[in-house]
């Protein structure tokens, strides 16, 4: 890779870009210092070593069931009368997300480190229930810290946690509060393998949980190449920490020509509404007071995007215009929720028809060879209950 | 370098120095300040008041509930260094740090907040989130010490010998040494450990070393103060007093008491 090239990043003290304008670094506590050098040091060696890579592959093969199908979505671009229109199936995963492919790696990689228990933080609970599966079938104990609105809300990936042998840990709130309180327990617990699970938090991770989710745009790739002969014109994905954004989109970063769109949650929008500050760990876009003393931001339907700040390097693509940042509201979501699950049978989570609703909006105006792909990136089974208290009446 | 601190760690009285951490604000800016000066007057060798934010990675329950009290009733970094100011006003010997994360000083930003901080009287600044590897702790640092301030650097239990030697090398003012990993006010400092550890520090450098987290009573205090430090760093166990007692008639006298237990043991 080139120094010129958007894939190459971060340097070594986990920044993205130069000078004041860098996004990401290590702000975090002194005593997590020494146990961030050794995991980096740790991943490193690991992506040297070709039969941990091919342990990666096996699994995600197996266990996984990777790759995850690129879908063409016929119903849905002969409804919407513009753009082709391809789903990648990340919700059909084991596990129902693309989180799993990130849990599985960092638990390898905490395995080849020698590390002999866990601690995860969760949002929409599907990085807690895929770590836990992972937990369990390498046989590690698991500490999983989610906010209490939330275990209310996505209450099926707590039951199935629970039977892979996790434990829970909750705090009041919701993704954000799980976040800091993940790095608290880490503190606490700095022996401990901290298997972060999105794009964010304090260098090495928005590099770790970048480089094992890329696998999602290397299949795009292939199977776009194999089944439509060309790749697609724009990649869409709904953004919370952008970790399924970037692995989608990361394998065409030099590709200036492939438009790519992440979609945040409109309550808590980060890239389109905040500012650069420094919180959990790393310097980003975020929602905050004006004296960056209080994290703010609303209520978002899906609890995996409601983050009021963002991964480092969505940050650093964004100043660089290489990445367009939109917005979705609930109303939207829940609008093109129903679309899809009338249109192609597939009951989506809420967080990647934020994706969606922006789907809608460009395939519309776009010729019929226009061909945009969506990362439908997790099952809708979590959002049972919220979907039928917001739209259930609809159907009857 | 702080000229301040140099001074109170060359006096001979008291043996150890007792540091002491509140919570700037808390419970509002005036039982605040008057707390902070009944420490002053019960002997405390330095202040270190703490400005609040919202996602602090490093607070147990006890100063988390003290942070989220200020946080909601307003009390932000311009009333700490109004605080300071005070402070000043009223000791001029005392020695006072501010402490806190990074998030407020970058929006400050830290230009301006070197400067403010240097007018209103304080020695140094603590920030529990920037290391050395952080590009804004290197803009902090380079600040405080072309104004004769210090930037208080952080060791942990954690910290190893290479990484310990960098640390030495840019610390000023004092060395806070983190007896045990994890959040304030939780787990209990063990006496062999921290003596082990200043004195792996010691071998080292001759700033003083400061040991905190985990010690929770006088006698503690004491036991921690024949490990080879320079001082002791009190907060949670203070700030759970002013907690307990909140709305309490004499409540700063009663602290000054509290305050007195550690001190008479430490001179």
């Amino acid at each position: 890779m080139t120094k010129n090239s958007l894939k190459t990043g971060p340097d070594e003290l986990g920044y993205y870009g130069e000078g004041d304008a860098a996004m990401g670094g290590m702000a975090v506590g002194e005593t997590l210092m020494p146990v961030l050098h050794e995991l980096n040091q740790g991943f490193e060696d690991a992506i040297k070593d070709q039969s941990f890579l091919d342990e990666f592959d096996y699994h995600c093969k197996h266990y996984i069931g990777r790759p995850s199908a690129l879908y063409y979505a016929e119903n849905l671009t002969k409804k919407l009368g513009g753009a082709k229109i391809l789903f990648k199936r990340e919700h059909l995963n084991h596990t129902l997300s693309h989180k799993v492919t990130n849990s599985l790696f960092q638990v390898l990689l905490a395995k080849r480190m020698k590390k002999k228990a866990l601690i995860c933080e969760s949002g929409a609970g599907q990085h807690f229930s895929a770590t836990a599966a992972v937990a369990a079938k390498f046989g590690m104990p698991l500490t999983g810290v989610m906010g209490d609105i939330d275990i209310a809300r996505v209450n099926q990936n707590i039951i199935k946690a629970k039977h892979y042998g996790a434990k829970l840990k909750s705090v009041p709130g919701t993704l954000k509060e799980a976040i800091t309180e993940a790095i608290k327990t880490f503190s606490s617990n700095p022996d401990y393998a901290y298997i972060c699970g999105s794009a964010v938090s304090s260098a090495p991770y928005p590099r770790i949980v970048q480089f094992a989710q890329s696998v999602i745009g290397r299949e795009i790739r292939e199977q776009s190449m194999a089944q439509e002969g060309r790749l697609p014109n724009m990649l869409i994905a709904c953004c919370g920490g952008g970790s399924n954004l970037i692995g989608m989109i990361h394998e065409f970063l030099d590709e200036p020509e492939i438009i790519k769109i992440g979609v945040e949650a409109a309550e808590t929008a980060a890239l389109s509404n905040g500012t650069p500050g420094i919180m959990q760990g790393m310097k980003t876009y975020m929602l905050q007071t004006e004296d960056g003393s209080k994290s703010l931001g609303g209520a978002s339907l899906g609890a995996g995007i409601q983050y009021f700040s963002v991964g480092p390097q969505h940050s650093f693509l964004k100043d660089q215009g290489a990445v367009t940042y939109t917005s979705a509201t609930d109303k939207e979501i829940l609008e093109a929720y129903k679309l899809i699950a009338s249109t192609e049978g597939i009951c989506s989570a809420l967080e990647p028809m934020a994706g969606a609703a922006e789907l809608i909006k460009q395939a519309k105006n776009k010729p019929k060879d226009y061909l945009i792909c969506l990362n439908l990136c997790g099952t809708g089974e979590k959002d049972l209950n919220t979907i039928q208290e917001h739209i259930g009446k609809d159907f009857e | 370098m702080s000229d301040r601190l140099k001074k109170i760690f060359s006096e001979k009285e008291p043996k150890t120095k007792l540091i002491s951490y509140f919570v700037g604000c808390y419970p509002d800016y005036d039982q605040s300040l008057s707390l902070m000066k009944e420490a002053i007057d019960n002997g405390v060798s330095i202040l270190e008041i703490g400005y609040v934010t919202s996602e602090a990675s490093a607070e147990g329950p006890i100063i988390k509930k003290a942070h989220d009290h200020v946080l909601s009733n307003g009390g932000n970094l311009d009333d700490i260094i109004n605080l300071v100011k005070d402070l000043r006003s009223y000791s001029d010997k005392i020695g006072i740090v501010l402490m806190g994360y990074i998030a407020n000083l970058y929006k400050y930003p830290i230009p301006k907040f070197v400067d403010d901080i240097k007018k209103a009287g304080a020695d140094a600044v603590l920030v529990v989130d920037a290391p050395h590897e952080l590009k804004e702790e290197n803009q902090l640092r380079e600040a405080l010490n072309n104004n004769g301030l210090s930037l208080i650097k952080l060791a942990a239990p954690t910290t190893d010998d290479k990484r310990l030697k960098d640390i030495v090398k840019i610390s000023s003012g004092f060395i806070y040494n983190i007896n045990v990993s994890g959040v304030t006010g939780v787990k209990s400092a063990n006496e062999a450990d921290v003596a082990n550890f200043v004195s792996r520090i010691k071998n080292l450098t001759d700033i003083p070393v400061c040991s905190g987290f985990g010690i929770k009573s006088p006698e503690d205090a004491k036991k921690m103060a024949k490990s080879g430090c320079n001082g002791v760093i009190i907060g949670s166990i203070f700030v759970k007093y002013i907690q307990d007692n909140l709305g309490a008639a004499e409540l700063t006298q009663s602290f000054g008491k509290e305050v007195l237990s550690f001190t008479e043991v430490l001179k």
